[in-house]
């Protein structure tokens, strides 16, 4: 049983308890990185011998997966634009105006995040199918925003939040007009946040599955729905490789958002020396 | 936030809507209001035409027959023989995931509760980064982990398990650890802050009064988690219902899930009203779940406000 109280004993069990709930996590994503370079793929692990064969035949001529990655690189472009557009307009409306309906709009926003993703996929397919866009880059994007728009939205709505409006009141004051002040004020304090929300949006585009599985065509395969294939109908070696490249994406997502709110956090405390405790306090996560 | 702190001066500006009469102020509420309808409108439009309307034509379509008149047999055919026996399956997965997740889930994010701000900030990255990182590698890595010769099998037969190496995948346990892993990050997070909201001193005070750690623990500081691991239990039941990756990757032809089925009844049969008939079961639960989150929230506050009277 979990001791409240300190105990030694029940404070180690705890621990080695949760060390191993944490291996839970973590091993499978550990073991995909390191078995991408052993010479056995589908294997041994710790790899008798290392290579990089691997990752040459992700790349080689014949290979399908370059196809596949740059057309899912190309609609998390897409849907990061589309997101992020909507993500800093809905974002302003919830935070800085008077509107109304306010909870049934945040309601709105928020709720494909809990909506089954198959309902989604489905209501996707058949928008698209009479349409025959099945297999455009487009409505994949379009159908991944759905996702990606409510976290942009939360992001950049923490973001403005954490900035001080009577800055850009000081500015107004000082005869700033509305687009100078959203210029030189607003835009550049919720910068790191945009960014945020940019590298969300591309990150779940990228990964994702069932919604591209539902609007994909037998020749336009995301990376995600072509390691899906090859996961369930062919044995494909190379595709730990694809694997463990999906995973450096993500992490170097995760870096970038970690140094912009760095930097970001940095810049605001630069601004407001006074206010350095509440205004990164609201901000930190 | 920050406003009442330093500037009780100019609150004109800074402070909530409507907050006294005033020519000037309701000009500018009403600016304010043209504002936030301009630019609430791109979002709200999107979502009606790509998320509303297309769920509104999967509901019109589970009730339509083939004659195009109203009809209910699509629902009925969801609910008897195999279609049932995938629903039941979906729903079995779903509470064994969520109930494993709650359990290792709890252990965790209390441990978090207890190290010091740096290691807690440590340990949650490993708990964070994970849940950015595709679903799809994430059940590779299992399908490696628990195979006839993976790592968990050569681990069990090294330490002389009786009966190792187990049959781990294409079976129910695969997809309840592979599903379990994929939705544990998101419980430990919602597990987390409640618990990080606990207030110690309320766990001394019972100490001090002589209540045991089993008695503190049951009395006093479950009730005050309760809610929070209701909210999560029931917030990963519902994302389970709909997950597809790991139950089709791991899963054998018993632990096929609804989502599965709509895949195939839609990508293989072309048989749409079907599977519109099944997605909107899936909402129906989905909104009975929020549902009852509202309801044990409203019996906590219930609650809360007869113990302040």
């Amino acid at each position: 049983m979990i001791g409240l109280r300190d105990s030694v004993a029940g404070r180690i069990v705890l621990a080695i308890l949760s060390l191993l709930v944490l291996l839970f996590l973590a091993l499978p994503i550990v073991l995909i990185a390191v078995t991408s370079f052993g010479s056995d793929a589908l294997g041994s692990f710790p790899p008798e011998s290392w290579t990089l064969g691997w990752y040459q035949q992700v790349f080689a001529d014949d290979s399908k997966w370059p196809a596949a990655l740059l057309l899912s690189a190309m609609v998390a472009a897409m849907t990061t634009v589309f997101s992020v557009a909507l993500g800093m307009t809905a974002a302003i409306a919830l935070v800085r105006s008077d509107l109304p309906l306010r909870s049934a709009v945040y309601g709105l926003v928020l709720a494909p995040l809990v909506i089954p993703q198959v309902v989604i996929a489905l209501g996707m397919f058949l928008l698209f199918e009479p349409a025959s866009m099945l297999g455009s880059p487009i409505a994949i994007a379009l159908g991944h925003t759905v996702l990606a728009a409510p976290i942009a939205v939360m992001i950049i709505m923490a973001t403005l939040k954490g900035i001080d409006e009577r800055l850009e009141d000081a500015a107004a004051s000082m005869g700033a007009g509305r687009l100078t002040i959203a210029r030189r004020i607003t835009f550049p304090m919720a910068a790191p946040g945009v960014v945020a929300a940019a590298v969300f949006s591309f990150i779940t585009s990228f990964d994702e599955f069932f919604i591209s599985q539902f609007l994909s065509s037998v020749d336009t395969t995301t990376l995600p729905v072509q390691v899906f294939n090859v996961l369930q109908y062919d044995v494909d070696p190379s595709v730990t490789a694809v694997a463990a490249l999906l995973i450096a994406v993500a992490v170097l997502a995760l870096a970038v958002v970690g140094v912009v709110r760095k930097l970001g956090s940095d810049k605001q405390s630069g601004l407001l020396p006074v206010e350095t405790g509440i205004s990164t306090g609201g901000e930190t996560r | 936030m920050a406003a009442p702190v330093l500037a009780p001066a100019e609150p004109a500006v800074a402070t909530a809507p409507g907050s006294g009469p005033g020519g000037l102020r309701r000009r500018l509420s009403g600016r304010r209001t043209r504002f936030g309808l301009l630019n609430a409108t791109p979002v709200v439009v999107y979502l009606l035409v790509l998320f509303i309307y297309p769920i509104f034509s999967t509901l019109l379509l589970s009730v339509e027959g083939e004659d195009g008149g109203f009809t209910l047999h699509w629902y009925a055919d969801a609910l008897q023989g195999t279609n049932l026996d995938i629903l039941l399956a979906t729903l079995r997965i779903s509470a064994e995931t969520s109930l494993l997740s709650l359990v290792i889930g709890f252990l965790l994010a209390y441990w978090i509760t207890r190290l010091r701000p740096l290691w807690a900030g440590l340990v949650m990255l490993v708990v964070v980064v994970p849940h950015f990182i595709s679903a799809l590698v994430r059940t590779y890595g299992w399908i490696i982990l628990l195979g006839d010769h993976g790592l968990v099998n050569e681990a069990l037969v090294g330490l002389h398990v009786p009966g190792a190496p187990f049959q781990l995948l294409y079976n129910e346990i695969g997809v309840v650890i592979g599903t379990t892993s994929v939705m544990l990050p998101y419980t430990v997070l919602l597990l987390y802050a409640v618990m990080r909201g606990v207030d110690r001193g309320l766990i001394a005070a019972a100490a001090s009064l002589g209540a045991g750690r089993l008695v503190t623990f049951r009395r006093v500081y479950l009730p005050l988690v309760a809610p929070g691991l209701v909210n999560a239990s029931v917030l990963c039941f519902i994302l389970c219902l709909g997950y597809y990756v790991t139950p089709a990757l791991m899963g054998g032809p018993k632990q096929t899930m609804v989502a599965a089925l709509i895949e195939e009844q839609v990508m293989k049969n072309n048989q749409w009203n079907g599977a519109s008939a099944h997605g909107v079961i899936l909402l129906l639960l989905t909104f009975a779940g929020l549902l009852l989150l509202q309801l044990f929230k409203k019996a906590g506050e219930a609650r809360r406000n007869r113990g302040a009277a």
